[in-house]
């Protein structure tokens, strides 16, 4: 492990590059911020014009940026991140440099964080325009931010080191692998109508207790005890996702030594 | 003094294939050492796992007296590596890119900022400071390449094949920054399938074959175990005359790739040799003196001897 010091400053160049990379890459930022927001769009103005599920237009926008942005900027960001390094063989610069796998990791969470801040930002912006509110904590729902942005970059890497080896394979692993998560996270539908044995399977996936937690803060304005099964499990997942990125990076180091 | 590098008996098996067998060199400190060798005689397993990119299967690596194995990840801070592809971020300004890998290194603020103004004036990058790296020429980019290499001030620099993807123009000029560095002390492990390079750059060459060393030496040295001193080149419409006349000179004629080459045992004029094989089926001679190549192919690769 090196110096405290030294991990920081390795996380903040990493994430400093990633930042000015996308600035530089300003097509590739507005088609991020153009997505989710024309998701909030549709779907607030479907939902604010019928009576009957106007209720529900709180949590759409907690599960828009959950299930929608995030999922897009976080994994799909992450995903492609690993794959461009490998294209650029920048990858076996960085593998053979003393850059710790734990400080390339937070480095990336780090950068999507303050993506996801700004998507939070410009989202919950055209939802409360259509009529949308954020009742419950800022602390809380900020703390459910951070760890699903570390848990979507956990995946991420798991996905980019094994399934991403050229960015037009990134397309190809996230809807073969990512969006099926994001159906079993109830993204689409809710739990309850699943059937028995799909519930089962979905409450370990981490995407369901995101959206459940970041609903049950932002719409329904529930405290740290009622969502501490959410928390635990998300916490605990982040522990997993810093394991599963310092493990990635080794088994990308693996797949670069074939000659 | 103690070798910047030492390595013994690597091996190493892919897939079956055996790489590395019994690998074994030693790098001075301040010398450039050329490892030079067929594609596939593992030349770069060789320097993937002195960057500790791969672990051998057996066998040791020492960098400055010290096992690898002992200093672990720190190694990495004492090496600098410039592969042959341009390993940069192509949206971040050359310096961007030197200020990253400086701050992997560790380097402090003012240290850093000072080895990026040095370096960008060294490798005259000065004027390309506001054009991102994707837009740079592939010779500056590969200059950069070798600044960001440098960066951290490594122990020992690995140049693998670092001219094999520039025009001409570009590897002159690249060629004059490695001579400059060696002038200056650094200490080089390089691969390159251009022996031309190696002859200019190297104080020794390592000339390998199936995953071992085949011979080492300084250029001279190894120029001195070729039979001959110079090589005439000859294309001729009747081989078969042409070699017995020359080898009835007591030449050794060889034959590769369909080109016939004799060895002299000195330094004949175009005229002499001309005479000598007087005949009306040679149609070109060439006569020069004996060189790495030549070396290379008689030490490593079929040397094509007509017996």
């Amino acid at each position: 492990m090196p110096p405290r010091g030294l991990l920081l400053d390795q996380t903040l160049a990493v994430a400093q590059r990633l930042l000015v990379e996308q600035w530089r890459q300003r097509r590739g930022l507005i088609f991020w911020a153009v997505f989710p927001a024309a998701m909030m769009l549709l779907f607030g103005l479907v939902y604010a014009h019928n009576d009957s599920m106007r209720a529900g237009l709180d949590a759409a926008a907690a599960g828009i940026l959950m299930g929608a942005a995030l999922f897009f900027s976080c994994l799909g960001g992450t995903v492609a991140i690993i794959a461009a390094e490998r294209e650029r063989r920048t990858l076996r610069r960085l593998l053979a440099s003393p850059l710790h796998p734990a400080a390339y990791f937070l480095g990336v969470v780090l950068a999507q964080l303050l993506l996801a801040v700004v998507q939070v930002v410009m989202l919950y912006s055209i939802a409360w325009l259509i009529g949308a509110r954020y009742h419950g904590s800022l602390w809380l729902g900020g703390l459910i931010l951070l760890l699903s942005v570390f848990a979507y970059v956990g995946m991420g890497f798991f996905l980019g080191a094994r399934f991403a080896r050229r960015s037009e394979e990134v397309v190809v692993a996230l809807s073969a692998i990512g969006v099926p998560l994001l159906v079993l996270g109830g993204t689409f539908f809710p739990l309850e109508i699943m059937p028995r044995t799909m519930q089962a399977v979905a409450q370990l996936n981490p995407m369901l207790h995101m959206n459940q937690a970041f609903k049950g803060v932002a719409a329904y304005s529930l405290g740290i005890a009622e969502l501490r099964f959410e928390l635990a499990f998300l916490l605990v997942f982040c522990g997993l996702s810093l394991a599963l990125g310092v493990r990635s990076y080794r088994h990308l180091l693996l797949s670069e030594q074939r000659p | 003094m103690t070798a910047a590098l030492t390595i013994e008996g690597l091996q190493k098996r892919f897939a079956g294939r055996q790489v590395l067998d019994g690998f074994s060199l030693q790098v001075k400190r301040g010398e450039v050492m050329g490892l030079l060798g067929p594609n596939g005689c593992g030349k770069s397993t060789v320097l993937n796992i002195v960057c500790q990119l791969l672990q051998a299967d057996t066998g040791q690596v020492q960098l400055m007296g010290q096992p690898m194995a002992q200093l672990g990840a720190g190694a990495r801070a004492r090496i600098g590596l410039c592969a042959q592809d341009c390993a940069l971020y192509p949206d971040l300004l050359p310096q961007e890119n030197l200020h990253f890998f400086g701050r992997l290194h560790g380097l402090p603020a003012t240290q850093r900022q000072a080895r990026v103004d040095e370096l960008m004036e060294s490798f005259g990058l000065g004027p390309h400071a506001s054009t991102r790296v994707g837009r740079l020429s592939g010779g500056w980019q590969q200059r950069l390449h070798l600044a960001v290499a440098l960066m951290h001030r490594p122990e020992l620099l690995i140049l693998d094949e670092p001219t094999a993807a520039v025009d001409v123009a570009a590897r002159l000029e690249l060629w004059r920054l490695i001579e400059g560095l060696r002038d200056s002390g650094t200490t080089i492990l390089m691969t390159s399938h251009q022996l031309a390079e190696a002859e200019r750059l190297c104080n020794r060459v390592a000339l390998m074959q199936s995953g071992r060393v085949a011979a080492l030496g300084t250029v001279p040295e190894l120029l001195a175990r070729v039979p001959g001193q110079a090589v005439a080149k000859l294309q001729s419409r009747d081989n078969a005359a042409t070699i017995r006349r020359a080898q009835s000179h007591g030449w050794v004629v060889l034959q590769r790739a369909g080109q016939l080459s004799c060895l002299l045992p000195r330094h004949f004029s175009l005229r002499e040799v001309v005479e000598a094989l007087d005949g009306p089926e040679v149609s070109a001679v060439s006569v020069q003196a004996v060189t790495l190549e030549d070396a290379y192919l008689e030490l490593v690769g079929d040397g094509g001897a007509i017996e």
